[in-house]
């Protein structure tokens, strides 16, 4: 008996050492993810626009469209495919969200410019709910140049370029800058970012800035 | 007695003041929620602006004649779109048109069905946009708790671990070869 485990044991003792070494790796690395405190992702400083006068700078979009309601947003850089409901504004006059048990779901708002028309059309949705992630988990990680797509109801498909992506606390929250009227069909696409605790939860803004540079 | 008249009065003025600005606002969710109707959008708008309309009365494919002379916009096709089942189409508002309201029509084709909805025409175009201000509330954190699944899979793999470990120490005081 021992001599046989003598043969046979150098080859099942190392499978057994192996194991053990993957499952301690394995062990660790999942226990250090899955109790860690994961930030979804914020954009990095080379993301912002350029400077002051940078919105100045280049004016050219498509040709506006046609207001149309939107139905779906797509951002394939992210991997947002999602539907589009309409938000009005809470009492405080700030933009509402849409349901948060629903965490494919983004909105836009609907009193104010359609995506695709001349103008600020606003979207935001959520970053994450009480489940988990939600549609716009990866919005901080959207970089310059990036594509959003907003299919309207009209049947056309208004592509927007990606101009700048911030993140802003709410206490010093630039409204005109985000909310403020363009001259061109533009889009803001908004999630909660910034630092998070746990009494007054997230702290601010990941927003997305983008211009109309086709249709189809 | 003239004061309470000139109260009431001025509670009318004000009750049919909010009516008329609440009413653009949500003319078009009401007409969009029923299929029988005609939805125009944006439902205020502007002389020379574009207006898009849908309905889904006319089912599947179906198209329709729309019917917007009563803005001064002429007759225009509503064609079958690519949302749900609905027709679309579009026209512009003449320029030269007055403020007021005009009922849109659309009759479908083939079933002769007619559905309506209203447009307002306005001077002021930005009479519409009440802009949002400050921060949205868009997460709770519930991305950056624990993930339980993750965790017992991280204790299992260390439970597996330990195991593998003990039996190679086992065997190692036993003095078997290692």
């Amino acid at each position: 008996m021992r001599r046989r485990f003598r043969r046979t044991g150098g080859p099942g003792n190392a499978a057994i050492a192996a194991v053990t070494v993957c499952a301690l790796c394995a062990g660790m690395w999942l226990l250090r993810d899955g109790t860690g405190t994961q930030a979804p992702p914020q954009p990095s400083a080379a993301q912002a626009h350029a400077g002051d006068d940078d919105r100045g700078a280049d004016r050219t979009s498509a040709p506006a469209l046609p207001p149309s309601p939107p139905d779906r947003i797509r951002i394939p850089a992210i991997g947002v495919d999602a539907p589009l409901t309409g938000l009005g504004l809470t009492r405080t006059g700030s933009l509402d969200a849409p349901p948060a048990d629903r965490e494919n779901l983004a909105g836009w708002y609907e009193a104010g410019t359609t995506p695709g028309e001349t103008g600020t059309a606003i979207v935001a949705g959520h970053v994450d709910n009480t489940d988990g992630p939600a549609v716009f988990y990866s919005l901080g990680a959207l970089r310059k140049g990036g594509t959003i797509e907003v299919d309207r109801r009209d049947g056309t498909v208004a592509v927007f370029t990606v101009d700048a992506v911030e993140v802003y606390d709410a206490e010093d929250f630039p409204d005109e800058k985000v909310y403020g009227a363009a001259p061109r069909p533009e889009l803001r696409v908004i999630t909660c970012g910034g630092g998070w605790s746990r009494t007054t939860g997230y702290q601010g803004n990941v927003v997305v800035y983008a211009h109309l540079t086709g249709s189809r | 007695m003239r004061r309470t008249a000139r109260l009431l009065t001025g509670t009318a003025l004000a009750v049919a003041t909010a009516g008329l600005l609440a009413a653009p606002a949500y003319a078009g969710e009401t007409a969009g929620t029923s299929t029988g109707s005609l939805e125009v959008y944006p439902s205020s708008v502007a002389p020379g602006s574009h207006v898009t309309v849908n309905t889904a009365a006319c089912g599947d494919g179906g198209t329709a004649a729309g019917d917007a002379t009563a803005v001064g916009a002429g007759r225009f096709t509503l064609a079958p779109s690519t949302h749900e089942r609905d027709a679309i189409g579009q026209f512009q508002v003449p320029p030269s048109a007055q403020p007021g309201t005009y009922e849109i029509v659309a009759t479908c084709d083939g079933t002769d069905r007619r559905v309506a909805g209203d447009l307002v025409v306005t001077l002021t175009p930005d009479a519409r946009q009440v802009v949002p201000r400050g921060s949205v509330k868009t997460g709770v954190g519930g991305a950056l708790g624990p993930d339980p699944v993750q965790t017992a899979a991280g204790v299992t793999a260390l439970a597996v671990a330990a195991a593998g470990g003990t039996w190679l120490l086992h065997r190692r005081a036993r003095g078997d070869d290692i």
